[in-house]
């Protein structure tokens, strides 16, 4: 165990009621907790893990010993596994549920824990379960963690607040600064190795493009006058939390920003990301990802329009092809430029025979600097093993261990781990060629077909901007269409011979795994695009003698890899072994970890030599806690970074926000006003802000001993789908007795009249488009004489649908004002009502409820459920399904409210049923017409964007 | 009573003139409308009509709104209560405004501008014969429109990702068949998204209980 961890648990443990620990990222968090609960002893009582992420869940728990409490399991097995003294992890609203019906033992329990406690505020669920234990069970205790320090900062006293609603006093601040951490990590520090890496001119062109850009966009943001501007820089503009800093300035307003205001928010987004993925994508995926971006974004869009803009994508593009006059034909001076080829383009073109001559398009398809550094790191560590090798075994000991040791190669994402791969076992300029020639055919492909249906004309201001050549720039505006038409026309002619070789080979297409394989053996055998391919093969190869092996093994790569991933014991998607062949001796074993994995992959590998492809503060963090546990493994970790680029900036911001995250906790906390004795007087604190709750609480007891209240207590029926939403929470407080079940109609019941519907802004949006509320509408009221739509606003949120300028001129169908209007026009009987918060809601409920008789539990669960064709209650129950799915295949042509059903009960998934023929699907969704718009939908070709 | 005499006026809003001088009356603009003697404020239709109540009025009158809609009787079939929300703390006359109309069978709508106002007047006219169609789910019927459509249910899917996905694939189909590592290699796409979208298409619909 780290040594530190001890301490925080034993400073834990001190105080039974519990306390909340807040910690720096990558500092071991699931293990503290494994640890602690190590010493849990099912005498105690059961103990409860609460809000808990998947990953965290693998990781606090890796031989899966706890099981998980859902709403899957019956109430019979759930009760008898709370009473069992084991420890579980139970998701919060089935734990609510299960309090509020009175099922649960709350005296077996011994405690909470309860993790991402940053993400708690006094209406979340957590809370609503923390404050009914409590009133129950005096004695239990709540340990709540967090790893995240800046989210515990963001908002007024948001740790005081986080405390009080825990009815907790103790806070626990563990910053790596902390002494007994730092003294603790730093004792027998790994080795380190600094490489910067210098990135292409292009790269640098391309960040200093979007800096501008960003910097310009943000300049615009303080002009507006809504934003405070100490928060706008460009470093904090790197940071995702950047969004929230800015949505919550602009949130209680938004409604009275202008479209560009808005816009600009939306822009910074994308150019955090393009700055994001410039260090991380290689020329082609990036150049990729930009065509996408391009042909998603609306045309009012800022940025785009932006001077330096026009930068990002002229020198993405040079970083992959150039296409000019044969006089330019020279390579952009690049010392990194892997190879450049001329390929004149066909004569016998039947769009432009006149214009293509002379016209070459030149692939320059840069490798980005990091992929010749990994190589050389990898070589230069094979070299180093070697040597100690024959220069004998001293040392006996560290050698074996080093020898034997594993390399980790740590990326951000999945698609760089694939990439870094096959650069190690192909070669580079293999990677990046592929890359190429699926950018290629993914445009042919696109372009050979029939234009689907549509509707959008293609005027030439959309080429224009498609292009990424901006109008507005002169001199070149005179014939800026018809070189683009070239250009087009060229990556066309290229790609069509792609494909046309791709179409030769065997089932490219359809082979599955083989597919990359085949597609590479294709090319070598017909040299799809060069004479001097295998010299430039070799060229690269010879520069990295270890590593030559594409020559002799290109013909069983498949087979290699084939067995890798049968003798993979690990899940086959976190780790990706590079495996060699016994007879080479080389590099002994590299593996790819994408850190996004968030798997605890440095206890399962044991590497003894790390190289941090993409740098990230918390791996760092989990490597020094590493380390510290394995003193006597020598350890050498490679930081490789792009010199003076914005990652180097991104992650000594991040340790300086995390770090100015912890001065400011260590700030509240001296400063905090939390009643000492706060769990003895919570129930006083909560009865002096809601004179009911106390005899709310009591009631429950009370009932439970078959008495029954004297006083009126109001009482509301929930859909236990509603128990995601905080309004449960809130009218509980608010004194009412909520009573959760499975509705099929509405989400409350108030009365045996009153049945609502609850949406949220974004949820009314949504619902409107998909004729979800009308359906709900419709339901309520033919069951209910008073059917209520509850629009509930955020608190802090603006108080009203749109601002005054997005009125438009006329009647538009769009206009949410529209659709409400058809809604009441249609359903007149129908009440609206408006919310401004939640503590409003409770407060409206509370008063229309008041001359009503109480709700009917058992027969609000019968309304609406269809009860012919052996339909029973629970099937349609949401949790059976997956929604997900369930709600795709609702919004596909063809798929109607008559038949989807037919289709889950005969089809198992989504795939499946894209795999299926007309007939059968019109054999399976009753019409032959609805088969064959779903069959046209999913088979249809994805249009061109060119 | 000028119902009938004005058979002309059946396309047009009938003003009460007790509305004269309310400035709501410049922002319907895309409807005719004319003054007559008629017990609400506005009358949108053989069955429709509205009355007008600005939050700052109701605070001052908060029996107002109660004794308009006794008055109202029960001759029509939709009585909307335009509420005109300009005060800044709302929370106890919205309560107020909500509990009378909810309780004397009147249909709220919140309005926080006069343009509002006036266009959900306009609205109402306009739509008064129109079919549900808007709202029950049909939409845009191109091909891009329907695949954001689809694919924008999965959560964390952006338009962004689905031209990605389109273009990376080429149909539809083959996105829903695409292996986790296919989906991966999409740029934009992850882990995340990559799950969330391998979850949707590979999951049976119906999870075993």
């Amino acid at each position: 165990m780290v040594q530190f961890h001890q301490h925080i648990i034993s400073d834990l443990l001190e105080e039974p009621s519990g306390g909340v620990v807040v910690l720096s990222a990558g500092l071991g968090l699931p293990k503290l907790v494994s640890t602690l609960l190590t010493l849990h002893d099912a005498s105690q009582g059961s103990v409860l893990i609460l809000n808990a992420s998947p990953s965290q869940k693998a990781s606090i728990d890796a031989d899966s010993r706890f099981p998980s409490i859902t709403a899957d399991l019956s109430l019979p097995h759930r009760l008898s596994l709370y009473t069992s003294g084991g420890i579980f992890f139970i998701t919060a609203r089935i734990l609510i549920v299960d309090l509020l019906t009175r099922r649960f033992p709350t005296t077996a329990l011994a405690g909470i824990l309860l993790l991402n406690a940053h993400s708690l505020s006094d209406t979340s669920t957590e809370a609503f379960i923390v404050r009914i234990l409590r009133s129950l069970n005096r004695s239990l205790y709540v340990r709540a963690f967090s790893d995240c320090p800046q989210a515990m900062v963001s908002g007024f006293a948001k740790a005081e607040r986080i405390l009080k609603c825990l009815y907790l006093r103790k806070l626990h601040l563990w910053p790596r600064f902390q002494v007994y951490v730092s003294q603790h990590l730093e004792r027998d520090p790994p080795e380190v190795i600094d490489i910067r890496v210098p990135m292409s001119t292009y790269m640098i062109g391309i960040q200093k493009a979007a800096i501008e850009v960003m910097d310009a966009c943000l300049k615009e943001m303080k002009n507006t006058n809504k934003v405070d501007v100490e928060d706008l820089t460009v470093e904090n503009g790197l940071f995702k939390s950047f969004d929230e800093i800015v949505r919550r300035q602009l949130d209680p307003i938004w409604h009275t920003l202008g479209k560009r205001t808005k816009q600009l928010v939306s822009d910074l987004k994308s150019l955090r990301k393009l700055l994001d993925y410039l260090a991380r994508y290689d020329a082609v995926t990036y150049l990729k990802y930009l065509d996408s971006l391009r042909a998603s974004e609306s045309f009012r869009s800022v940025w785009i329009f932006a001077e330096s803009s026009y930068k990002i994508f002229e020198y993405a593009k040079k970083r992959v092809y150039h296409f000019g006059r044969s006089a330019s034909g020279k390579p952009i001076g690049l010392g990194k430029v892997a190879s450049t080829k001329k390929r004149k383009l066909d004569e016998g073109n039947k769009d432009e025979d006149a214009a293509t001559t002379g016209l070459v398009l030149e692939e320059i398809l840069e490798e980005p600097p990091k992929w010749k550094v990994l190589r050389d790191i990898l070589m230069e560590i094979e070299e180093e093993r070697q040597k100690q090798e024959i220069s004998g075994q001293e040392s006996v000991v560290g050698n074996e261990d080093d020898r034997n040791g594993n390399i980790l190669v740590a990326c951000k994402d999945e698609l760089s781990c694939i990439q870094l791969q096959d650069c190690i076992t192909k070669g580079s300029h293999k990677v990046i060629r592929e890359e190429w020639e699926k950018y290629l055919l993914s445009k042919v492909e696109l372009q050979a077909l029939p234009k689907f249906k549509k509707k959008k004309p293609k005027a030439p201001k959309g080429i224009g901007i498609l292009d990424g050549v901006i109008p507005s720039v002169s001199g070149q505006k005179a014939d800026v269409s018809s070189v683009n038409k070239l250009e087009n026309d060229a990556l066309m002619a290229a790609a069509h011979e792609i494909s046309k070789l791709a179409k030769g080979n065997s089932d490219i297409r359809d082979g599955g795994t083989n597919k990359e394989h085949g597609k590479s053996e294709g090319k070598k055998k017909k040299h799809v695009f060069s004479e001097p391919d295998p010299e430039s093969d070799t060229g690269v190869q010879s520069k990295i003698p270890t590593l030559k092996h594409d020559e002799v093994r290109k013909p069983n790569a498949g087979h290699v890899l084939k067995n890798t991933s049968e003798s993979e014991c690990l899940d086959k998607r976190i780790l990706r072994k590079h495996a060699q062949e016994p007879e080479n001796v080389q590099l002994s074993s590299v593996f790819f970890h994408a850190l996004e994995n968030d798997k605890n992959i440095l206890d399962i590998l044991q590497p003894s030599i790390i190289i941090l492809y993409h740098p990230d503060i918390a791996f760092v963090r989990e490597i020094e806690v590493y380390k510290s546990e394995n003193p006597s493994k020598r350890l050498k970790v490679y930081f490789l970074f792009y010199e003076n680029s914005t990652e180097v900036q991104k992650f000594e911001a991040s340790i300086r926000r995390e770090n100015g995250a912890f001065e400011s906790l260590i700030r509240q906390k001296s400063l905090m006003m939390v009643s000492v004795n706060q769990d003895d007087q919570f129930l006083e604190i909560n009865s002096s802000l809601e004179p009911q709750s106390v005899t709310a609480q009591n009631l429950i007891t009370r009932k439970a001993g078959g008495k029954k209240g004297v006083e009126k207590e109001m009482h509301i029926i929930v859909d236990m789908r509603e128990f995601m939403s905080s309004l449960p929470n809130v009218l509980h407080q608010k004194g009412m007795h909520i009573i959760p079940v499975t509705l099929e109609v509405g989400d409350y019941i108030l009365s045996p009249l009153i049945c609502v519907e609850r949406k949220s802004i974004q949820d009314l949006f949504m619902s409107f488009s998909s004729g979800r509320l009308y359906h709900q509408v419709e339901m309520m009221s033919r069951y209910y004489r008073i059917p209520v739509l509850l629009i509930e606003f955020s608190q802090d949120k603006s108080f009203s649908f749109q601002s005054a300028n997005e009125i438009s001129d006329d009647v538009t169908p769009t206009s949410i004002i529209s659709k409400l209007s058809l809604l009441v026009l249609h359903f007149p009987r129908l009440r609206i009502v408006w919310s401004r918060s939640l503590h409003a809601t409770a407060e409206i409920f509370a008063t229309l409820k008041a001359n009503q008789d109480e709700p009917d539990e058992a027969k609000a669960i019968r309304i609406g459920v269809p009860s012919e064709d052996g339909i029973i209650e629970d099937d349609i129950r949401a949790e059976n399904f997956n929604t997900s799915a369930v709600e795709f295949l609702r919004r596909l042509p063809g798929v109607t409210d008559s038949n989807y059903r037919l289709i889950i009960d005969k089809c198992k998934s989504l795939a499946e049923v894209a795999l299926l023929p007309t007939e059968e699907l019109a054999a399976l969704m009753g019409g032959h017409k609805a088969a064959k718009t779903l069959r046209d939908f999913l088979d249809a070709k994805f249009p061109s964007l060119l | 009573t000028s119902v009938s005499s004005a058979g002309a006026n059946r396309n047009a809003i009938i003003v009460s003139h007790r509305q004269k001088g309310n400035p709501l009356l410049k922002h319907i603009r895309n409807v005719r409308w004319v003054f007559a003697d008629v017990v609400c404020d506005y009358m949108l239709g053989q069955n429709s009509c509205a009355l007008y109540l600005s939050l700052r009025y109701h605070l001052l009158h908060p029996d107002y709104l109660y004794f308009r809609i006794r008055e109202l009787q029960k001759n029509f079939k939709l009585r909307v209560v335009l509420c005109h929300v300009d005060v800044e703390d709302v929370a106890k006359p919205l309560l107020e405004v909500t509990k009378t109309a909810l309780l004397h069978d009147c249909t709220l709508l919140c309005a926080w501008s006069l343009e509002e106002c006036g266009r959900y007047l306009e609205t109402i006219k306009v739509y008064e014969n129109k079919p549900a169609d808007l709202i029950q789910g049909q939409m845009d019927t191109d091909y891009m429109s329907r695949l954001n459509h689809a694919l924008t249910s999965v959560r964390h899917v952006n338009k962004t990702d689905v031209v990605t996905l389109g273009s990376t694939f080429g149909s539809l189909s083959n996105i829903m068949d695409a292996s986790m590592e296919d989906l991966a290699r999409c740029p934009g796409i992850g882990e995340r998204k990559v799950r969330r979208l391998h979850d949707t298409f590979h999951e049976p619909f119906k999870r075993a209980v």
